[in-house]
Order: structure tokens, then sequence, then C-alpha cells
């Protein structure tokens, strides 16, 4: 079952078009990682399919609602892990969990953030404001708070960016446990990361798909040995 | 309940920065104590008159940190994550003013128990002007919210600082308008701080007249401002994003 379904989505910046004819569709379940360059247009795509941005041209339909005209039902059902880590910083981590659910008004509320403290191990930390964090519990949090209410969508932008080795390897345990019941639309650099997690890839260049399909598919396309390879092949203008 | 949850917050976030409030009610506490030491043989200067423009004066103050509370989220990409929450524009609004509202309480009853210290006669009309100047302030947060909107969280206190002028130099606190210029007094009848002082002030000394056109302008502004700040912050919302 298709649960997003980009058409033709543009989006034009003064003298940037930073998304050019994107059509992409990701199934329910689907964990799809979107590669590219900085400035590629990843954040950008991923802020108008969670309707932070208007697309300049195009239309997006997730679970079958319309982006733009059924806005707040979709919001319901997605959440996303900005880009620059979104917390607020003189709460405590406690805190920062509890007013989320609060705004996203959660029934089971101290369930839902008992189970994402252990599924973060935010323990040591929950009664230190956010601001005196480490990045990487600051981005853990960041995350955590973006699973408050269990999300049917999830839009991760760089999410293991500035983790540790151990941290992020426990990210990508986190996110592999969601697979098959949140569908997962993450950004990322690392390339064995894109590899590992991903059931399909898109690769950007300049606001445009240039590759689509699975990471084996594109390493055979490529003709290359790893995924790394494959995605400087492609990105490089090495295909044609 | 959601507008509930951000006030809240709001108000975490206000408290354990506490720097700026200090500010707000220090500088204008230390104002009204040194004025009066002054002795200056003008009316304007009388405790009864001039206690309610210290009032509005700390109300700019309000403005600023209002407006740096909201820059600061909105630099800080938490506004990001909000805006994808199924909040709503007024819910901001009203979440910001909320967590604001106890701040001029504070600040109210401070400025009054100084101001009786200095000779002030206590009466019902202090409980009145303190009650009065509560739905006033909504002008000046909702003023810095709309502030806080277009700056960024540098310039944020910087463009405020042009309330905390206009209201030293329109509302009349310092001197009286009918001394300056036909332009000059025109201006400020058309600001409306003036106008807020013009409130507190009959409102402190019982004197009742005139205070419907003042009233009527304080309240075109605070509808205009707090239409432009929802409307501008949702528009914000969905284009700030870098
Ligand atoms: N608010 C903005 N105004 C103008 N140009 C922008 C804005 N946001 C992004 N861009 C431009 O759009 C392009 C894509 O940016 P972005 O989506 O952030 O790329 P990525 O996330 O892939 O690094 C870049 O050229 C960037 O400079
Ligand atoms: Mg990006």
């Amino acid at each position: 079952m298709i649960e997003i379904d980009i058409k033709d989505l543009t989006k034009k910046y003064k003298d940037v078009v930073a998304v050019d004819n994107l059509n992409i569709q990701i199934k329910k379940g689907e964990i799809f990682s979107l590669l590219g360059t900085n400035g590629a247009g990843k954040t950008t795509t991923i802020k108008i399919l969670s309707t932070l941005l208007l697309p300049s041209n195009g239309e997006v339909k997730i679970n079958n609602f319309d982006l733009i005209k059924d806005k707040m039902k979709i919001k319901e059902i997605i959440n996303i892990s900005p880009q620059e880590t979104a917390i607020a910083p003189n709460l405590t981590v406690l805190e920062n969990l509890e007013f989320m659910a609060g705004i996203y008004q959660i029934k089971n509320k101290k369930e839902k953030i008992d189970t994402l403290i252990k599924t973060f191990n935010l323990e040591e930390v929950l009664n230190k404001k956010a601001k005196n964090l480490s990045g990487g519990y600051q981005r853990k949090l960041s995350i955590a708070i973006s699973l408050i209410n269990n999300p049917q969508i999830l839009f991760l932008d760089e999410p293991t960016l500035g983790l540790d080795v151990i941290s992020r390897k426990e990210l990508w345990k986190v996110i592999k446990e969601l697979k098959g019941k949140v569908t997962i639309i993450l950004t990322t650099h690392y390339m064995e990361e894109a590899n590992s997690l991903s059931d399909r890839v898109g690769i950007m260049n300049k606001g445009k798909l240039i590759a689509l399909g699975t990471p084996n598919e594109l390493i055979k396309k490529s003709k290359t040995k790893t995924f790394e390879d494959a995605f400087v092949k492609i990105v490089t203008g090495g295909l044609d | 309940m959601r507008t509930l949850t951000f006030a809240r917050r709001n108000f975490k976030e206000i408290i354990r920065d506490p720097l700026s409030i200090i500010f707000a009610i220090l500088l204008p506490l230390f104002l009204l104590f040194i004025f009066r030491q002054f002795k200056i043989p003008n009316e304007i200067y009388n405790i009864e008159n001039f206690t309610p423009g210290i009032i509005i004066f700390s109300l700019s103050f309000i403005t600023m940190f209002t407006s740096t509370l909201v820059a600061k989220d909105r630099t800080s990409s938490l506004t990001a994550r909000l805006g994808v929450s199924p909040m709503k524009g007024v819910e901001y609004i009203l979440g910001y003013s909320l967590s604001v509202i106890p701040l001029v309480l504070i600040q109210n009853i401070l400025f009054f128990i100084l101001a009786i210290i200095l000779g002030l006669n206590f009466n019902i009309n202090v409980i009145y002007t303190i009650l009065v100047s509560l739905p006033i302030s909504i002008l000046f947060i909702v003023l810095g919210i709309l502030i806080g909107t277009i700056t960024t969280e540098k310039s944020s206190s910087g463009v405020s600082s042009i309330v905390v002028q206009l209201v030293a130099f329109t509302s009349g606190m310092y001197f009286s308008l009918d001394m300056v210029g036909n332009t000059f007094s025109t201006i400020c009848k058309i600001l409306p701080f003036r106008s807020t002082l013009n409130i507190t002030k009959g409102i402190l000394n019982a004197s009742y007249n005139n205070l419907s056109s003042s009233i009527i302008i304080v309240l075109i502004y605070t509808i205009i401002t707090i239409i432009l700040a929802v409307f501008l912050f949702k528009n914000k919302m969905t284009s700030d994003n870098k």
C-alpha cells in the first residue's frame, strides 16, 4: 500500500530550485532514505512532507490525505526530528517529554514517556536541563520526542549527526525495531547507515531525483562493490 | 489544554532565565524610587501619577522579553517541531500571553508596594488599577510576539527597545504632552501608549472622564496587533525554515 505519494513536487526559492519535479511513492512500513550531497534538497523535501513548508508546485498525498487541504489530519499521524535538534532548552529531559506529550494530548502519557526513557537510555540525564546536555543526548532527546505521539510516519533529518559510534548503533537498533510498524523517511550522510537501514533509497542532486531503488539494485546498476562507491559514482555522474 | 501546556512551558522557560525579569522589575522600581527623591515640582511626578507611568513603562520590558522568547524558539527549531504538531496559531499566541501575565501581576504588586511606602494612599483603586493593567498588558505581550516573529534572537531586543523608547517619550509619563509641539502631540495621540497611561492614571485617581476614547484606541490597537501576530506567526511557520 502506498502511504506517501509525491507527484511533480517542486520548491523554488528566489533563485534556487531546491526541489525539482520530484516523483516518489513510499510504501507503508518502509524505511526510505533520501541521500545527496549538501544542498541537494533533502531537508526542503522533508519540510514540505511534514507540513512545515508549502510547495511551489506538485501534489502530495499522505495516507490518502492531501498535504495542503488535510494538513491538520496529517499532523495527527506524523512527527519529525528536525536537522537541528529541537528541544526546549530550559526544561529538563523529563519536562521536555511531558511538554510534548501535553502538546499531542497523549492519553497514556506516563507509560509512553517511561518507554521512551528506556528505549533511549535517558535515565541518568532525566533531571538535567536540555541545554546542558551533550550534543549526543540532545539529539537522542529530540528523536525520542518525535516518537511521543506514536507516529504512523516519521521524518528523521540526519538523525545520527553528532552521535558517537555507540549511540549511533543504538539508534539503528531503535529504527530497526520500528521497521514495518512506522513508515520512516530519513536523510543521512553515512552510506553504511543508509545501506543497513533502508528498504529503498532515493538519491537527490540539485533538487532532482537521480536514482531510486534498493541499495543492492544501485550497487548492481553502478557496477561497484560497495554502496558508498555506488553513491559516489551516481552523484558524480558516472552512471549515464 | 494544549494552550495551557504551552503556557506552562513558556513560564518555566522565562523564570529559569531570570536575568531579563530581574531587569524588567528592578529598573522600573529604581526609577520610581529615584524620581521621588528628586522632588520635581511637577504634578506628573506626584506618586499617584508617576506610578501608573512606571507600570506602563515596565510593560514595554514585557514586550522586550516576550519578543526574545519567541525569537529564540524560532531559531532553535522548537517552533519547527511545534509547527508539525497539531497546534494552531491562536494557541501559540494565547500560550505565550498566558505565561507572561503572572509576571505582569508580580511587577504591579511590587510597584504598588514601593509606591505605598513612598506615600501613595492605599485604597480600592490600587486593586482596580492592577486589574486593569492586565488586559492592557495583552497589547504589550502581543506586540512582543509580533516583534519576535519578524526578528531574530539577536535583533529582537534591539527592535523591542524602540517600544521602550516610544513608551518613554509618547506616553506622557515624563513630561506633559501639552508642552510639546503640535505634530508630536498628534503622534502621541495616534500611538496607543498615551491612552494606556490615561486609563491606568484615570483608574488610580478615580477620574473616569475622557477614558472612553483611550479605551477605544487601546482596544483597536490590541485587536489589530493580535490579528497581525496570528497571521504573521502562521506565515513564518511555513516560510521560516532555513
Ligand atoms: N529558506 C531558504 N531560502 C533560500 N534558499 C534555500 C532556503 N532553504 C534552502 N535553500 C536552498 O535550497 C537548496 C536545498 O537545501 P536543503 O534542502 O537544505 O538541502 P540538503 O538538506 O539536501 O542539504 C540549497 O541550495 C539551499 O541553499
Ligand atoms: Mg539538510
